[in-house]
């Protein structure tokens, strides 16, 4: 799967807990999850749930902690399909 | 956990000691002097001293939210001013947020002397690692930690079982040895969130403990389910004192 699909897939999943869509229309691959789209941490961590179900992945605490940005959120998920 | 935040983690807890009877005593205090008053206060905290004498590990204890002083009033429902004095260890570690208290000098002072360890909420990544290392070494002393699950407090004055954090079930994924208490406390005239309870005003306190039982998997799931249980029981803990009001 290709970076642009992931990121994509990766908004995807972003919109269910964005609560103003139209932060995400603008979003690039260093857009902050908590700060930017204004994403609790709470939420943070069932939008990494929901990747582990959408990619088929599986994503422990320490790689969870790592991710900040869309891009964070890729790349992990590009490194463990790899 | 480095040596050098150990060290600084251990000095606040000797410098706690040393100062509790100065700081206990004016939390104390302030809560006369506010009239807040519990319920069964003696019952309340004699149920809280058979539940440590029958474990003397680290516990857990999660309460609803609904005012910035709840730790404190909490505290003072849980044990006498003799035990916070005697049983320093028994004191909950608590986790404010830095920004509401840490302008006033006085107050940043009590809080660091009182066993509370700030939290910045969106801060960077290696400081909320810091101050989950932190959570987990006063749970290896064998001390209990006070987390409110719902993660702030409660906007609708009602558990919020939608919107809550799963830092709780972290704590409990990760240290296998912590038990958990249930603390539902509310004011007569608590019909919101707020800052502070009215002056006088009487509060309802129950405690019980809590099994969140085993769940299947591991990583991020069985926290957010940890932290469900206990949200859900804590929400039972509402219903049932909504019940007794009626």
């Amino acid at each position: 799967m290709s970076v642009e699909q992931i990121t994509q897939k990766v908004i995807d999943i972003l919109r269910g807990y964005v609560k103003d869509s139209a932060l995400l229309e603008k979003a690039t691959q260093e857009t902050h999850i908590l700060k930017d789209l204004k994403v609790n941490s709470a939420r943070l961590v069932d939008i990494i749930i929901k990747c582990e179900d959408v990619f088929g992945t599986s994503i422990d605490d320490d790689e969870a902690d790592r991710i900040a940005t869309i891009g964070d959120a890729v790349l992990l998920i590009q490194q463990k399909a790899a | 956990m480095e040596r050098r935040e150990r060290l600084l983690l251990g000095l606040q807890y000797v410098l706690g000691q040393i100062a509790v009877v100065l700081t206990a005593s004016l939390c104390f205090l302030f809560v006369r002097l506010m009239g807040y008053r519990i319920r069964d206060l003696k019952r309340i905290r004699n149920e809280v001293k058979r539940m440590y004498r029958a474990y003397d590990g680290p516990w857990i204890v999660c309460p609803n939210h609904l005012t910035m002083i709840d730790s404190l009033v909490i505290s003072y429902g849980m044990l006498s001013l003799a035990d916070h004095i005697l049983h320093f260890r028994r004191v909950l570690w608590n986790l404010p947020e830095r920004k509401n208290f840490q302008r006033n000098l006085f107050l940043a002072l009590i809080c660091y002397l009182a066993k509370c360890l700030p939290v910045d909420r969106g801060g960077s990544r290696e400081g909320i690692q810091r101050l989950l290392e932190k959570c987990c070494r006063v749970l290896d002393w064998g001390q209990g930690l006070l987390v409110f699950p719902e993660g702030g407090r409660s906007r609708t004055a009602r558990i919020n079982q939608e919107n809550f954090s799963y830092g709780v079930g972290r704590f409990l994924d990760e240290k296998s040895g912590c038990r958990v208490m249930l603390v539902y406390l509310r004011g007569d005239g608590q019909e919101r969130y707020g800052t502070m309870p009215r002056l006088g005003e009487r509060f309802t306190m129950t405690v019980e403990v809590f099994d969140p039982g085993g769940v299947d998997g591991g990583g991020l799931r069985v926290q957010r389910e940890y932290a469900r249980r206990i949200v859900e029981r804590l929400a039972g803990m509402e219903d049932e004192y909504f019940a007794g009001c009626g």
